[in-house]
């Protein structure tokens, strides 16, 4: 559960989530397993029927309810309960043998970031308004940087485009994929760094900042 | 496996509630749509005082089926719905918010806009 509510910490309003494969198995289970584990802890049968009701009422609501309701008063005893059984009895069995050290991610995020900046610099030369650069793999898994740009017409739209791909290509060896036509909303996808450009009356209606509003922006020296 | 005359729910604001498949878009004669594929639809039923009406034909991506999605590392995702997002001829979006999870697929499909409004990746 704690996996799947940081997932979704995006600052928006809750979607319905009845499409979700296997969630509402998944939150059955860990029900299931709760309760076990209340029964076992031994707690007063009034303590323990109070917090079933609690809980199986929230289960019911929406799921913004039931990750709060457990967030708040339940995550602690299962937490130290959890980190104890591990300590006792845990051990790693499978590792995913593609993950890096922590200090191959620092350095690919400074390398990403210094490419981020690059294109955010060409973007400000070829006359682009408000540039943000918003750092959002805390809160996507699938990239790291998002660029976001004004553009005021469809031949700019093209230039910054065009001028972005040729420094991708030539200093860093990365190719665009996204679109190759100039569009309202232009979208230039480098893996790591994710490039959106807009037209005025595009950006004000996807609003992709106020989306993105939890990414840590940053700071432009131009 | 969306053919034509599937019933799909819509995953974004645009307006349109239920949509109907009338034509895959790709070859010639294709059987069926899976997702991130592009359909033509016509909308069945639509929010009251917003700009897509029933009866509008539109395009729309595939973003969930029923039907299992097998991934090269022996993942499975199977959804509870179908569902399409409403695109435009140029292949924005026309709602601005896509909800519920949607698969990483469609970002090799080239539609990281979907991806980039969607609250949750699988």
């Amino acid at each position: 559960m704690d996996a799947y509510s940081g997932l979704v910490s995006h600052s928006l309003p809750c979607p319905p989530f009845s499409s979700l494969p296997c969630l509402s198995f998944s939150r059955i289970h860990a029900r299931n397993r709760f309760l076990g584990e209340l029964e076992h802890l031994g707690h007063g049968g009034l303590n323990v029927s109070l917090r079933t009701t609690n809980l199986s009422g929230s289960l019911r609501g929406s799921s913004t309810f039931t990750r709060m309701a457990l967030g708040s008063n339940v995550s602690e005893d299962t937490d130290d309960m959890f980190d104890d059984l591990f300590e006792k009895y845990g051990k790693v069995v499978f590792k995913r043998n593609d993950q890096k050290p922590p200090s191959a991610e620092v350095d690919d995020d400074a390398e990403s970031l210094s490419f981020a900046v690059a294109v955010a610099k060409v973007a400000s030369d070829v006359k682009a308004a408000d540039i943000r650069v918003l750092f959002v793999k805390p809160l996507v898994y699938w990239t790291r940087f998002f660029i976001i740009a004004t553009a005021f017409s469809r031949p700019q739209i093209d230039a910054i485009g065009t001028k972005i791909k040729d420094l991708a290509e030539k200093q860093y060896g990365k190719v665009a994929s996204g679109d190759s036509k100039p569009n309202s909303w232009t979208l230039l996808d480098f893996g790591d760094v994710v490039v959106h450009i807009f037209l005025p009356q595009q950006r004000d209606l996807y609003n992709l900042e106020e989306f993105y509003a939890n990414a840590t922006a940053i700071e432009l020296a131009f | 496996m969306i053919q034509p005359q599937t019933l799909l729910n819509v995953a974004d604001n645009s307006g349109a509630r239920e949509l109907m498949c009338i034509r895959i878009i790709g070859a010639s004669n294709r059987r069926y749509a899976h997702i991130g594929d592009v359909i033509v639809a016509v909308i069945k039923e639509a929010v009251p005082n917003m700009p897509l009406e029933r009866s509008e034909v539109v395009r729309a991506v595939i973003v969930r089926t029923c039907k299992e999605l097998k991934r090269d590392n022996g993942m499975i995702i199977r959804y509870d719905d179908n569902a399409a997002v409403v695109i435009d001829q140029e292949g924005n979006p026309k709602g601005t918010r896509v909800f519920g999870a949607i698969a990483r697929e469609l970002r090799q499909l080239n539609f990281t806009k979907i991806v980039s409004l969607a609250p949750e990746v699988l």
